[in-house]
């Protein structure tokens, strides 16, 4: 069956249907339809080939031209790699000639012509044994780009080709000479027979490689001898760029893959070098870079440069090579074809142009597949291939850590400026932007590009070892909820609670018995119910919410279930969209939403990179259990996957993104995101630190250095919180301030700290969603945050107020609720383990937060009631409802704590055995001190009732007055704005202390990113858009790389 | 003990301790007048003064939370007389404090100063709500030292439980915390100056500039349970300090004359030392005794 897709066929269907065109010159129709024929032949001969390998039952097919071996002929190949190449490459030629139909009938058969010749070309390079035919095909690629481009007509592609054809010239010459030092050392020009003939050729072999190596180096466009090919993107149509990036980078990349293995004479480090180089350097020129054409180009550049350093770096990685350069450039020439297609439909280059793409919502879906596909997201073969490519580079006999490091950085930069610019198409006003042109003609190529990277996505995960194909169940659910996204809101969050309660059923009887793993569920999945529950009061269609609000769940859920730690890392991954998308519906949230997404996405690639080391140091096992006794670097390892999770425990330090993500973010995403998706982050620490344990000596200063960000990020987050203006802000500070209470508690790697971990875990989960869904719902309802513009609300909205007054009370840790067993185990953790000098600011902080919490309840329910608030009713029974169901479960930890310390305390004390609090009932005794939480309450609840019956008792009259009738020297004021005291309440307490609030952090970040800006700027001086500036660059490179690497023979 | 005997004590030991809270109060009130030339009202004005609250007719309510405010102030201070082990080697007048340690004291405090705080904040009087926000802002500052000292004191004697603390102290005057640590000691009565609503420190109540601060709209009988609480609670603030730093004591005749004593301090130096504004109170607390503070800590964690 195979054999009747004999790869020479590329080569006579793109001659014979080049041929027939210029037949049919003057028949518009026809001479298109031949084309788009010729460009499905080649796909299907590709498909054909590359279905039969991945059946198992491909053979690898060579053909000899004329019916010689080689060298008298010239011999085609068709292996899987070329399979995969070939089929990449024909698809988006075929996508591209579809997406430009229109413009290629308008400029004729002769375009047509040289399309087609163009993709036969770039195919053929990838088939051919032969290093002449490579080159031939190599040059007509080159003419077919330049001609397409001169019959474009666009005014600066002239300039533009001319540049590129002299540049290419230019390069053709080095190849030329290394093919002509090739021959006359080896005396044959065929792929293989050289390798072998090459290696004893002496010096000449030596310079032949060097040469046709550079060469094709210099096609791949290698900072910073790359303008040439720069200019050639912001010239060229989109569709054609998308052509240029996915196919003839595919074919060049793949040519020199096949020139380089010549034994002595590889230029792997060189490569490797180049490719380094070009990847951190394109990403940084990127950044300051406002056109979008330019920017994907850079972009191109930038992913080249990562597959370049793959290929130099085959000997590290082994057999898995060729999938993470499979992964990678899949990701890359379908990413970047639908980016290439959409630009071509956005009028206007800038990027903040890209806003236009909100009026077609497909296209907005299209460029988030496109850009967290190219970062290396879940589910995309980018994500496994990133994976493989950091693991590897750790893992073999001499890692590559500085080198995997600059990967990684490289990457975060490029989610810098790719996520940045996706968050203008998201948020930035586009009603005085230009049409789009995206007739539904035009959508068929980038929406199959889409389609195709989900189903490699898919066949890629099936490649893959430590990944259990059930952890895409729910990613098919969201799918689903994705395909329903028209239907009102209600519908879809029936069917999301539905689903989520399945699988809080299937989970149940999995994780029953494990305590721990069932309280972050619980929290997580209970957490997903509730707030499902609260979304009810939307009414509408609510787009996109569902499906992203459960992609975040689901990662959570993964992170629960994990039984490896790519798992693990996928889950991480995955909640990290849902919540990014989550976060950035709020009206202002464009910034705090990117900044949250930077933070999360350097925060993972630092767990990435301490599990890369975890691996190393089992052999490449990537089970959870290889996170236990690391044996590479596990002072950094360790630190770097804490760093990485306190990243999404907002602790000091890398908390910037949380007060405005999470401050902007509406009501019941506000409780997900704080209740709920920061336990993720405390989960992560448990993880880390089980596996890690206390008795290695380093531990104790990566425990002490987590202790001290535990004590400042409560401290500094709790005195933050008192200065906050707006109530939502407010709470966002205060969950930094109470994540540093868990952190420091996990910290101290002691029972009674983790008892303090876990019982916060658990309550802050339970106040804090409280005050989120009734601070969110009451913003929601008033149309503002500002506290200064509430007040009074306790006569209009009595029952939120008695459960935010609940939730303070909680918080604050006040007898004779929940909160105070916290307090009293805090003590009695500082002085069990000596903990006195973090212990004692973080008591401090625990009475700072005293300042917020009655800001917060006086502002807005209390004080006097605004004329405009006076209609106001209640917040939404659909928040109030999980409110209350929260509040219950408080009731009645208060009254018996002990339901839930103690069996969290028998289960510690299978960690930690000492310190363990007996429990008598509800009475819990330690060491150093006691207390019975039912007896507090009884106490305190008799005073109380006594009290208020004998002061019932004793009353006579009692007259209610209104709001202005009040002690006011005698008058009444006139407008409750008066004399509400609310703006700057802490006015004395910000001149004292004010200086601790200043905002060290951010600046330092700011100042990070200034600096990396003006590098950007500076580099980017080199592209002048000068001819001979760029012809400079490359001779000058060439001339730097042979003296360099030809230093190295002597 | 039977659970009739317990609230008889428990009777017995509120009439006591607020008698003894009035008259501090009117012998305070007292000196303060003598210091300032000023004959001064009688010694016994405070109970005509509370007689005359409860007896008015009328009371004006702003609402729940304004209602409930001041009986969450009284329960704050019933409660912490009730949690705090008054008589060392007395059962009965341990009360309840079996229900929890120092630290259920430590936090119990706030359980008024919060309910108080939020029925005045529903009267809408902006005085209040100025009031409220130095107080916390003060407090925050006093806390610090306060937590120190008492930290050090938990470290030194490694219990938490006030009666074994007490019991520490018993062989005799020097081994009184405040001579065994008396860098704590000497934190904890800079401490204790803030939280007694005394020059330097009650620009909180600032009387005649935000009218009485916090309580300006209670009145009647609101006013008489506030009253009732400011004669029970800073006595009861006084017998904490007695019995952490000052040996507590094993019969009323002993204690009585320590929280007098104690309660003293705050008076001379409120009447020596004219008022802080707030943020000048802040940074007071946060150099002498804050340094004062940790230097007991680190004595006691090495010495």
């Amino acid at each position: 069956m195979v054999a009747m897709f004999n790869p020479i066929y590329f080569v006579v269907a793109g001659l014979a249907a080049a041929f027939l065109l210029t037949l049919f010159h003057n028949r518009e129709r026809l001479s298109y339809f031949i084309m788009i024929i010729a460009l499905s032949l080649m796909m299907l001969i590709s498909l054909a080939h590359l279905a039969s390998f991945l059946a198992g039952t491909g053979e690898i097919v060579q053909v000899f031209t004329a019916g010689f071996a080689p060298p008298f002929s010239i011999n085609f190949q068709m292996g899987p790699p070329e399979a995969l190449l070939t089929a990449i490459v024909s698809l988006v030629g075929l996508l591209s000639g579809i997406y430009l139909s229109e413009q290629l009938r308008k400029t004729g058969a002769y375009a047509q012509a040289v399309y087609i010749v163009l993709v036969m070309g770039m195919n053929a390079m990838i088939l051919t044994r032969d290093l002449f035919n490579l080159f031939v095909f190599l040059e007509i690629v080159s003419i077919a780009t330049v001609g397409i481009l001169f019959l474009s007509r666009s005014r600066t592609s002239v300039n533009t080709g001319f540049t590129y054809m002299v540049a290419s010239g230019l390069i053709s010459v080095v190849l030329l000479i290394g093919i002509v030092f090739a021959y006359m050392n080896a005396g044959s020009l065929n792929i293989d027979t050289l390798s072998e003939s090459l290696v004893m050729a002496g010096r000449g072999g030596s310079i032949a490689v060097l040469l046709i190596t550079l060469a094709f180096l210099l096609e791949l466009k290698p900072f910073p001898a790359n303008g040439w090919g720069i200019d050639l993107y912001t010239s060229a149509p989109g569709a054609l760029s998308a052509l240029i990036s996915a196919g003839g980078m595919s074919a060049t990349y793949y040519a020199l893959a096949k020139v380089l293995p010549v034994g002595q004479w590889s230029h792997d480090s060189l490569v490797a070098a180049v490719g380094g180089i070009t990847f951190i350097a394109s990403q940084i020129i990127a950044l300051k870079q406002d056109d979008s054409r330019r920017l994907l180009g850079y972009s191109s550049i930038g992913q080249i440069g990562l597959l370049l350093v793959v290929l130099g770096f085959s000997e590290a990685l082994g057999d898995r090579r060729d999938f993470i350069a499979a992964g990678l450039l899949i990701t890359h020439a379908l990413s970047k074809s639908i980016l290439f297609y959409i630009s071509d439909m956005v009028q206007d280059d800038s990027l903040r142009g890209w806003a236009a793409l909100r009026r077609k919502p497909v296209l907005l879906v299209l460029f988030g597949v496109a850009a967290f596909a190219l970062i290396g997201f879940p589910p995309f073969p980018s994500f496994f291939a990133k994976w493989d490519l950091i693991l590897l580079l750790n893992g073999g006999t001499e890692g590559y850590y500085l080198l995997s490091a600059m990967v990684l950085a490289g990457s975060l930069i490029e989610a810098v400026y790719l996520f940045r610019w996706f968050s203008y198409a998201l948020k930035l006003p586009h009603e005085d932007l230009p049409e789009l042109a995206s007739p539904t003609s035009r959508l068929i190529a980038p929406v199959t590009a889409a389609l195709v990277l989900a189903g490699a996505s898919w066949y890629v995960s099936t490649l893959v070892s430590g990944f259990s194909q059930s952890f895409l169940i729910p990613v098919a659910f969201i799918l689903l909820v994705a395909v329903i996204d028209r239907l009102p809101a209600w519908s879809k969050n029936v069917i999301s609670i539905a689903g989520v309660s399945l699988y809080i059923a299937d989970l149940y009887p999995r994780i029953a018995g494990d305590l721990m793993t069932m309280i972050f569920a619980g929290i997580f999945l209970v957490g997903a119910v509730l707030t499902l529950l609260s979304g009810f009061y939307y009414k509408g269609r609510r787009a996109g919410f569902y499906p992203m609000a459960l992609t975040m769940f689901a990662g959570l859920a993964a992170l629960i279930e994990a039984a490896t730690i790519l798992e693990f890392f996928w889950g991480w991954e995955l909640m990290a969209i849902g919540s990014y998308f989550l976060l950035i519906r709020g009206k202002k949230s464009m910034p705090h939403g990117l900044s949250y997404l930077l933070f999360s996405i350097g925060g993972s690639y630092s767990i990435l990179y301490g599990f890369s080391l975890a691996a190393a140091g089992a052999g490449g096992v990537i089970a959870m259990s290889s996170l236990v006794g690391i044996s590479v670097m596990p002072a950094l390892a360790y630190s770097l996957m804490l760093l990485g999770f306190l990243t999404k425990t907002a602790s000091i330090g890398v908390h910037i993104w949380l007060p405005g993500a999470h401050g902007e973010a509406v009501a019941d995403i506000h409780f997900m995101a704080s209740a709920i998706l920061l336990k993720a982050g405390v989960f992560g620490l448990i993880t880390v630190l089980l596996a890690m344990g206390s008795e290695a000596g380093y531990t104790r200063w990566i425990l002490l250095a987590l202790g001290w960000i535990g004590v400042l990020s409560a401290l500094l987050g709790n005195i933050s919180a008192a200065f906050q203006e707006s109530a939502k802000r407010l709470l966002a500070w205060s969950s930094i301030g109470q994540l540093g209470y868990i952190v420091w508690g996990l910290a101290s790697m002691s029972h009674l700290g983790w008892l303090i971990a876990l019982g916060y875990s658990v309550t802050h989960f339970l106040y804090k969603g409280i005050l989120f869904l009734a601070i969110g719902g009451i913003a929601l309802k008033i149309g503002t945050p500002y506290m200064y513009k509430m007040g009074g609300l306790i006569k209009r909205m009595p029952y939120s107020f008695f459960a935010v007054l609940i939730a303070i009370i909680t918080l604050s840790g006040v007898p004779p609720l929940v909160g105070f067993s916290a307090k009293w185990i805090t003590y009695n953790l500082i002085i069990s383990e000596q903990l006195y000098y973090q212990g004692f600011v973080i008591l401090i902080a625990g009475i700072i937060a005293f300042l917020y919490l009655f800001r917060m309840i006086y502002t807005v329910f209390l004080g006097q009631l605004k004329d405009n608030l006076r209609s106001v009713g209640e917040i939404s029974i659909w928040f109030r409802i999980p409110m209350y169901l929260l509040l219950i479960v408080i009731l009645v930890l208060s009254f018996l704590p002990n339901t839930l310390l103690r069996p969290i305390g028998d289960m510690l004390s299978g960690i930690f055995p000492e310190e363990a609090i007996v429990w008598t009932g509800s009475r819990g005794v330690t060491s150093l001190g006691y207390f019975d939480g039912a007896m507090i309450m009884y106490v305190i609840v008799g005073i109380f009732v006594i009290l208020t019956i004998l002061f019932l008792l004793l009353r006579k009259q009692t007259q209610k007055v209104k709001q202005f009738n009040i002690f006011y020297s005698g008058e009444a004021p006139s407008r409750p704005e008066l004399s509400h005291f609310s703006y700057n309440f802490f006015a004395h307490y910000r001149k004292a202390v004010g200086a601790l609030a200043l905002p060290l952090v951010t600046g330092f970040w700011d100042r990070v990113t200034e600096i990396i800006h003006a590098v950007s700027d500076f580099i980017r001086r080199i592209y002048t858009g000068n001819g001979q500036t760029y012809l400079f660059h490359i001779v000058l490179y060439v001339v730097v790389v042979f003296l360099v690497q030809s230093g190295g023979y002597r | 003990m039977s659970w009739t005997l317990r609230i008889l004590y428990a009777l017995l030991t509120l009439f006591i301790v607020m008698n003894v809270g009035l008259l501090l109060n009117g012998v305070t009130r007292k000196i303060y007048a003598r210091v300032n030339r000023r004959v001064g009202i009688r010694f016994y004005q405070p109970y005509i003064d509370l007689v005359k609250n409860y007896s008015l007719t009328n009371l004006v309510t702003h609402g729940v939370m304004f209602y409930l405010g001041p009986i969450f102030r009284l329960t704050s201070g019933v409660g912490l007389i009730l949690f705090i082990p008054l008589i060392y080697g007395s059962q009965g007048f341990s009360n309840f404090s079996f229900s929890g340690d120092a630290v259920l004291i430590l936090y119990f405090l706030f359980f008024g100063t919060l309910g108080m705080a939020l029925g005045s904040g529903e009267s809408g009087q902006p005085h209040s709500a100025i009031g409220v926000a130095r107080g916390l802002a003060q407090v925050t500052a006093a806390e610090i030292p306060l937590v120190l000292s008492f930290l050090s004191v938990f470290i030194q004697y490694q219990s938490l439980s006030i009666t074994e603390i007490v019991g520490a102290q018993q062989s005799g005057i020097l081994q009184w915390t405040f001579f065994t640590n008396p860098l704590a000691g000497v934190t904890a009565l800079l401490a204790f100056l803030g939280s007694m609503m005394r020059s330097p420190f009650d620009v909180v109540l600032a009387p005649q500039e935000i009218p009485i601060g916090p309580p300006t709209e209670y009145h009647g009988a609101f006013l008489g349970v506030l009253q009732t609480n400011r004669a029970i609670f800073p006595v009861a603030k006084t017998i904490l300090y007695v019995n952490l730093f000052f040996g507590g004591a094993a019969s009323w005749p002993a204690l009585i004359p320590k929280a007098f004593l104690l309660y003293m301090w705050s008076v001379v130096v409120g009447t020596v030392f004219p008022r802080y504004r707030v943020d000048q109170s802040i940074r007071w607390f946060l150099k002498v005794p804050l340094a004062l503070g940790l230097l007991s800590i680190v004595c006691i964690h090495f010495c």
